[in-house]
């Protein structure tokens, strides 16, 4: 038992940190609904940020605090999927790399565009594409959710088979969900800490007032832990530990996000503040996998069957 | 980042549940119902802590110089888990070899330390903790209990409540007040608990028999020498205490069993194919894990020699929301357990009540956590 980061953890999380600066705000006057930036994509892909996994002295943990570090920027990147799922399906397939679910293609997918991997999990096995123009059906353009979104109009009729356990990719998915969410819990939990602190009403910061102190401080109790449970599914590579993580993941992201919108008033409404980029990925979070229900499933099957 | 237990730390597990096995009654079940501050377990206890001490597993997360073997804290934390998931064999004792024994080594007086030291590394003392009082609880310094000194010695005088083991208990470890200054006017006695005037009242409770009591000293007389640490020096003592027993009981395990024995319950039941019940038992043991790994967190900082600060608070936190997501999974869907038909799960249900309510209540753990881990700007006072 040894939770504490190793240098090269470390290491690793100064040059992402030191490499997403220049993103780590929202630039003036940008008000859109999602945020994302190729540059920024760019930069993670050259500097191998999205390849430790590979690497064995680094592995699915420092792949995991990866992941939880950038999911809190401003900026939506596939990071998730690429530096969990990808290597252990295939680790040459093209980025972004789109999860979804066999069966269940009313839903959006996040970062679905032309040329990218689409990874089909579910009864008939692990199965990909590319995906082309004529698949594709844009979400509406003022879409809630602050990740790019499209919608699968069909499957091609060929699919590659990839020889890997549905089983192992759905664990894989989920520790993504967790570690991702873990980031986004966080960066939200930081953005609403800093707003209650700063607006004064009755002359004092909302934050001085007790019926939004504890409800923060719970909020923290449960960021914190899905962090811990995350890190922990990558470190044991569990079937149980991964849904364990997802569904307490999924659990926090559903018991804050209205709560942050709520501290944060009228100005929780507006796209001037950044909170509802972090907030609305986790909602959809919240819609992967089948929801909290299904995640608590797994868990039961994994952990008592 | 590692989250496997060490060869060393499984064979150091595995030990204690060979004594624990070796040395517990067949009935011990039943019998741990009783709860850790009963009589029959008090009993049961000064026994089986001496077999412990003799087996070097009472103290072995101790210095060396202090007669331990040296082991870290992760030994410190699977020896509390395997006791406490076993209905804490060691009753009241737990709380001597946690804070008890490091305080007396490091304030204590070499009369104090020859007096008391030798007793708890045999197994054979209990000791009770004398904080709260009836109008000092979560507020605990403005406690009232008031020790004079007159003709050489101390005179106390007041009431503590909800004192843990002071039934049975051989000395009390007893904040009072020697000054009006809030905290620096608050001082410790060692005080034998069959020192005239001292009155112990039990409170009928739902945690068990013999588990919590009032506790009145009137004209108490304690000579000098029963002073811990100077006049004043109680709150300084206190935070050097807590450091060592920041986390507390690892009540995660027993919440995590409670929960695997409830499941088992169901399944032999054949109620468990259901999706509300696989539902709920499933978010108890995210509840429990999470507090599990937030506790290590913790415990990590500790190997590592840092500070600890209100990250303790966060794991305390997470803990009781276990604690209770087990005890209502217990109700809702096995409610016989806490009539008879399983007395593991109502051993745990008793002691889950206490979680949010001993060493801190929870309320209070939030403060911490709103003001030192998200730093918040204070409330007004």
């Amino acid at each position: 038992m040894k939770l504490s980061l190793s240098e090269d953890q470390s290491q690793i999380l100064d040059f992402v940190d030191t490499l997403t600066k220049p993103f780590a705000s929202v630039p003036m006057h940008d008000v859109s609904l999602a945020l994302s930036s190729d540059a920024l994509d760019a930069e993670l892909v050259e500097g191998g940020f999205l390849d430790v996994m590979a690497e064995e002295e680094l592995g699915p943990v420092t792949a995991a605090l990866v992941v939880e570090r950038l999911a809190r920027l401003p900026f939506a990147v596939e990071a998730a999927a690429s530096a969990l799922v990808r290597h252990a399906v295939d680790p040459e397939l093209p980025r972004p790399l789109c999860l979804v679910e066999e069966g269940r293609l009313r839903k959006p997918v996040r970062f679905l565009k032309e040329g990218a991997t689409v990874l089909v999990v579910g009864a008939s096995g692990v199965r990909s594409f590319t995906a082309s123009a004529e698949m594709i059906r844009p979400a509406q353009e003022d879409t809630l959710y602050a990740y790019p979104v499209a919608f699968l109009t069909e499957l091609p009729d060929a699919l590659t088979s990839h020889d890997v356990e549905a089983a192992e990719i759905l664990r894989c998915w989920r520790l993504a969900l967790a570690a991702e969410a873990s980031g986004l819990l966080a960066a939200a939990l930081q953005s609403v800490v800093t707003y209650t602190s700063e607006r004064k009403q009755f002359g004092r910061p909302l934050a001085t007032f007790q019926g939004l102190r504890h409800r923060l401080a719970e909020d923290q109790v449960m960021t914190n832990s899905v962090y811990w449970l995350a890190m922990r599914a990558a470190g044991t590579g569990d079937q149980g530990d991964a849904a364990l993580a997802a569904l307490h993941a999924q659990e926090a992201a559903k018991r804050v996000c209205y709560d942050y919108h709520q501290f944060l008033g009228g100005m929780g409404m507006t796209l001037e503040h950044p909170l509802h980029l972090w907030t609305y990925r986790l909602k959809l979070l919240t819609a992967e996998l089948g929801g909290r229900g299904a995640q608590a499933l797994a868990a039961a099957d994994a952990l008592w069957e | 980042m590692e989250f496997d237990w060490t060869e060393d730390q499984q064979a150091f597990r595995q030990t204690i549940r060979d004594f624990l096995g070796a040395n517990l009654p067949d009935d011990w079940e039943n019998f741990s119902e009783h709860g850790p501050a009963s009589p029959a377990l008090t009993a049961f206890a000064r026994e089986f802590c001496v077999k412990l001490a003799e087996a070097g597993l009472l103290f072995p997360h101790w210095p060396r110089e202090m007669g331990g073997e040296g082991l870290g804290p992760w030994e410190q934390q699977i020896l509390s888990e395997e006791m406490w998931i076993a209905g804490e064999p060691r009753g009241g004792q737990y709380m001597n070899v946690n804070w008890i024994g490091p305080t007396l080594e490091r304030y204590g007086s070499d009369e104090q330390k020859a007096r008391y030291l030798a007793p708890i590394t045999r197994g054979e003392s209990l000791w009770c903790q004398g904080f709260s009082e009836p109008d000092a609880g979560s507020d605990l310094a403005s406690l009232r209990t008031r020790a004079v000194f007159t003709e050489g010695n101390y005179v106390i005088n007041g009431q503590k409540i909800w004192t843990s083991y002071a039934g049975l208990a051989d000395t009390c470890f007893l904040l009072t007040r020697t000054s009006d200054d809030r905290k620096k006017g608050i001082t410790i006695f060692l005080v034998p608990m069959d020192t005239p005037g001292i009155t112990v009242r039990q409170i009928p409770s739902l945690i068990g028999e013999g588990d919590i009591h009032e506790v009145f000293f009137d004209d108490v007389t304690v000579p000098e020498s029963a002073r811990f640490g100077d006049e004043g020096q109680a709150w300084e003592i206190i935070a050097y205490s807590l450091r060592n027993e920041r986390l507390g009981i690892p009540r995660f395990v027993l919440a995590r069993a409670a929960l695997d024995r409830a499941v088992a319950m169901l399944k032999q039941a054949g109620d468990f194919g259901g999706e509300a019940v696989r539902i709920e038992a499933a978010r108890c043991a995210a509840l429990c894990e999470a507090a599990g790994t937030a506790n290590y967190a913790v415990v990590q900082k500790r190997v590592d020699g840092l500070s600890i600060g209100a990250e303790s608070s966060s794991a305390r936190y997470a803990t009781v929301m276990a604690e209770r997501a087990v005890c209502e999974f217990v109700v809702e869907f096995v409610p016989e357990a806490l009539a008879g038909a399983a007395p593991y799960l109502k051993m745990h249900h008793q002691r889950g009540i206490v979680a949010g309510v001993a060493a801190g209540s929870a309320e209070i753990q939030l403060n911490i956590i709103a003001s030192e881990v998200l730093e918040l700007p204070r409330e007004p006072r």
